[in-house]
């Protein structure tokens, strides 16, 4: 094989990759209208409830700030996208402590909507299931 | 051109006409058929013994292509391109659109008529009930519902006594293998497409929906909107749903709906 027929050959690789890689994100629905992805956050805190149930699976922590506690929601994807993502209702547990990154509900509550949760004890990141998808 | 190529023209002639050949050549073997019931009629929905479901689609009700952000147009001055829309009906879409869906019905957990349904998250399964000569189009989203379309030749009720409903009334039949489908009755309480959000329809909408599987992976979904009183002329929009192997997993919008609250748009 010449170097030409080569190069043709990873140009054309090239576009198949190109091509599979166009394929659009699936789109939101509330996503902007509640959350502000231009106001990222990041959270440690324990884990108090987690509410595995449609149409967005929900947790809560506990999280320390100054001079005390203070409870923060954090919302994800459905139980069908985080269960496909290999996440179940075990996956963590209450007292885990986790570290959350995400985005800023716009109406100043404490809200945040997840794309990135790790097991702080472990370092295991799970899934990132923001809703913004769903 | 390099010396490789000059070397001998004709290979990169042959490269360049293969290429095509090659890639339909893939396409068509890594298809599975489209699948039929015995009496050779095609068969929407799984086969027997299958598990799968039509995921949702990617496509927006557009009547031209226009570049989006999820459900938001990336350059709004665009909207002419989406549809014929009359003026109020583009004046409220336009609001929609830069509230960011806030007022949508859908997180309301209300059912999503018309072309939206096929392209809601968490997908649909169309099931060809044979002994009542009718097909059933079941959302796994939103608040799962589901839609009825008759193929037993029946004609649509009189409007001036029919209840509006979400999904209207349907009746289809087979054009060869593409399902048409026939739709009116629906009431104007759900926005009738999740991209781009917000648009709007009146009670005179009425749908004529072709709908067929070119291989087995592939759902083609087209639609042709008639609604004198939003739009100045018929339009059309169409789009591919994929096939998933995974089953259509239980979802209830109004199971733990928490975000109603929260949903403000922008600030």
């Amino acid at each position: 094989m010449d170097n030409y027929f080569k190069k043709c050959c990873l140009r054309y690789i090239g576009l198949l990759f190109s091509l599979g890689l166009a394929f659009p994100a699936s789109s939101h629905h509330s996503f902007p209208a509640q959350y502000d992805a231009q106001k990222p956050i990041t959270l440690n805190g324990y884990l108090i409830k987690l509410e595995w149930r449609n149409p967005h699976v929900y947790f809560y922590l506990e999280i320390e700030e100054e001079g005390g506690f203070e409870e923060w929601a954090f919302e994800m994807g459905s139980p069908i996208a985080m269960e496909r993502n290999g996440w179940n209702r075990n996956s963590v547990a209450v007292g885990d402590i986790l570290e959350v990154e995400g985005s800023l509900a716009r109406d100043g509550s404490n809200l945040v909507n997840a794309n990135s949760v790790v097991l702080v004890e472990s370092g295991r990141r799970l899934f990132a299931g923001s809703s913004r998808d769903d | 051109m390099n010396r490789a190529a000059q070397r001998n023209p004709f290979k990169k002639i042959l490269f360049m006409l293969s290429c095509p050949v090659f890639l339909a050549t893939c396409c068509v073997y890594a298809q599975l058929p489209t699948p039929r019931f015995d009496d050779g009629t095609v068969n929407l929905g799984a086969m027997k013994g299958e598990t799968g479901h039509w995921n949702s689609g990617v496509g927006n009700l557009s009547e031209n292509f226009v570049e989006m952000d999820g459900a938001y147009l990336v350059h709004p001055e665009e909207i002419d391109k989406v549809a014929p829309f009359r003026p109020w009906a583009k004046k409220i879409v336009q609001e929609r659109l830069a509230t960011l869906g806030r007022d949508d019905p859908h997180p309301r957990c209300m059912p999503n008529g018309g072309p939206r349904q096929f392209h809601t998250p968490w997908g649909l399964e169309i099931v060809h009930d044979r002994s009542s000569e009718r097909i059933l189009v079941m959302s796994g989203g939103a608040n799962r519902s589901w839609r009825e379309i008759w193929l037993d030749g029946r004609e649509h009720p009189d409007l001036e006594t029919y209840t509006l409903t979400f999904f209207g009334h349907s009746v289809g039949h087979w054009e060869g293998d593409t399902l048409v489908v026939d739709t009116i009755g629906y009431n104007e309480r759900f926005w009738f497409a999740r991209r781009p959000s917000g648009m709007p329809h009146t009670d005179q909408l009425h749908l004529i929906e072709r709908i067929s599987r070119p291989n087995h992976d592939t759902l083609h979904y087209e639609v042709a909107i008639d609604d004198p009183g939003a739009y100045t002329r018929p339009w059309t929009a169409a789009w591919d749903v994929p096939w998933t192997s995974f089953h259509m997993t239980e979802y209830f919008c109004q199971d733990n709906n928490v975000d109603l609250e929260h949903i403000v748009g922008p600030q």
